[in-house]
């Protein structure tokens, strides 16, 4: 069974994000949902397959959002649904599994939340982590990035490059929340520790907002609106041992594994990879998922970092966004969708090509992660 | 006064460790079958599946293996103790431990410091294991 090129993106769904006070997660669910259809040229009838990405508790006075609410208020009936719980990321492998099926026909995929929601996560004290003092993502991620120090040659000094390029793309994107807050290299070393090794813009942003987006054939895709643009290659690799025992912090995490399997369903080397959207919920994720793929060696970050290559004009953009660190997080539909928008060529200032000084984009590398490395994801993209 | 931090939840899994840590006794499962020593406490042994446990004391003694400073505290019963350092200790016998680093200023803790176990006895039936520099 060859699944290259077999299957496309064909709409993304945007809402407002930020702080959008008076919105339940519901609605951003609905408003990205209801946007992609519109963005793909399909009908509220044609959506046959409904996945929604794993999300955070629910705001304070709002029930959860299952697919059947989500369902219901779209007005959709699909014929296969389902929803992650565990930070898992396997979304993308489920859509292409129940189209390769025969399932259903066309999958809509939407993750929202609330800033609310959002917060109540990260500083998630029902473990007994919390016992010690030890709260939430951050601090996991933390404690990768603490291990990698003690490794190999990283740290701040390699993480600023990431938190600096990815605010540039930002400039770029008038829907990013960072859009018009410049950040100087001075301006990431005099901020604030939150959980030492991570200075507050290592850490990604809480937002309100939602995302959204469509999959189908590639056959059914060249019927759509949008400029043709194809999975070509997907990986995925689950570790599955929580910070407190991995011994993976440092690296190879799942992303080795993810990649190559991606790779070799492409049929392609990261040579011709024209620009990446890294899942960046910290900026440490970002060095060790490039790392771990193979674009440079333990330790090298901060070189290869370093003289602009991520930034607009760079000769390997990251991020393009913003990411999650700039833009807003909207788990691993904000490196996916940036991918297809740029290979769509639908990105305005951002636009990779003349635009921005650097490489017409071809095929893009994206990746997702999550429970602290435990699941990784990775998605090549390439238009036609 | 009353203790206002988390405490541990103890369950069927869990409940033997915690009985020892009671008596300042830092215990692991080992499995009888093929000799790991294990953390989190299971039901099964996750290198050859067997269920015949016995319960080892260890010696307390290990190395950093990783940690962070905290200067937030997301919990404010958390908020006398910034900035406080939590860490995984790798200890002699395999398991790595979440714990905190006490007994030192926070800038001096290092990956693969030894660490030894020190007790705090946060009420009359929970005592936490917390881990010292050994000097």
């Amino acid at each position: 069974m060859n699944l290259k090129d077999k299957y496309a993106i064909v709409g993304v769904g945007y809402t407002p994000q930020g702080h959008v006070p008076e919105r339940t997660m519901l609605s951003f669910h609905l408003e990205a949902c209801a946007n992609a259809i519109e963005d793909s040229g399909l009908r509220r009838e044609d959506i046959d397959g409904l996945i929604i990405y794993r999300h955070f508790l629910p705001p304070m006075g709002e029930e959860d959002v299952t697919p059947y609410l989500l369902a219901q208020h779209l007005g959709v009936e699909p014929t296969y649904m389902t929803q992650d719980a565990n930070c898992s990321r396997s979304h993308i492998q489920h859509a292409v599994g129940a189209l390769e099926s025969g399932l259903c026909n066309y999958v809509l995929l939407s993750f929202a939340h609330s800033g609310n929601s959002m917060s109540r996560n990260l500083m998630n004290r029902s473990g007994d982590a919390a016992v010690f003092g030890h709260f939430g993502a951050s601090s996991g991620y933390a404690m990768a990035a603490r291990r990698a120090m003690h490794e190999f040659h990283t740290g701040p000094d390699t993480w600023k490059h990431i938190a600096v390029g990815q605010r540039k793309w930002a400039h770029l994107n008038p829907r990013a929340v960072m859009h018009d807050k410049p950040m100087t290299y001075e301006d990431y070393y005099n901020a604030k520790w939150l959980v030492e090794p991570f200075r507050l813009p290592d850490n990604c942003l809480i937002n309100d907002g939602g995302r959204a987006c469509i999959i189908t054939s590639t056959e059914r895709a060249r019927n759509l609106k949008h400029r043709l643009v194809t999975i070509m290659g997907m990986g995925q690799q689950n570790p599955s041992t929580d910070f407190q025992q991995a011994t993976y912090l440092a690296g190879p995490t799942g992303a080795r594994k993810a990649g190559e399997t991606a790779f070799r369903m492409a049929g392609i080397s990261i040579d011709d990879i024209d620009a990446c959207e890294i899942y960046d919920c910290f900026t440490y994720t970002v060095e060790i998922t490039l790392q771990d793929y193979g674009f440079f060696g333990p330790g090298e970050g901060e070189d290869w970092f370093s003289g602009g290559r991520i930034e607009p004009g760079g000769e390997m953009p990251v991020n393009t966004s913003g990411g999650q660190l700039s833009e807003a997080y909207h788990m691993g539909l904000t490196p996916l969708t940036e991918g297809a928008m740029q290979l769509m060529g639908r990105c305005g200032e951002r636009q990779l090509g003349p635009t921005t000084d650097t490489k017409e984009p071809e095929i893009i590398l994206c990746s997702d992660n999550g429970a602290i490395l435990q699941t990784h994801s990775c998605y090549i993209l390439r238009r036609w | 006064m009353a203790y206002k931090k988390p405490l541990p939840k103890i369950n069927a899994d869990t409940r033997e460790f915690w009985k020892g840590c009671e008596e300042h006794l830092l215990r692991f499962q080992k499995c009888t079958e093929c000799g790991t020593v294990r953390w989190p406490p299971s039901f099964i042994c996750p290198r050859c599946h067997s269920q015949t446990t016995e319960w080892i004391t260890s010696t307390g003694r290990g190395l950093i293996y990783t940690f962070t400073v905290n200067h937030v505290a997301f919990d404010e019963a958390f908020q006398e103790d910034l900035p406080y350092v939590v860490a995984v200790v790798a200890l002699e016998e395999g398991p790595h431990l979440l714990t905190n680093i006490v007994g030192c200023d926070p800038g001096v803790v290092r990956c693969d410091m030894p660490v030894e176990v020190v007790w705090d006895d946060v009420t009359d039936e929970i005592s936490l294991p917390k881990f010292r520099p050994i000097s």
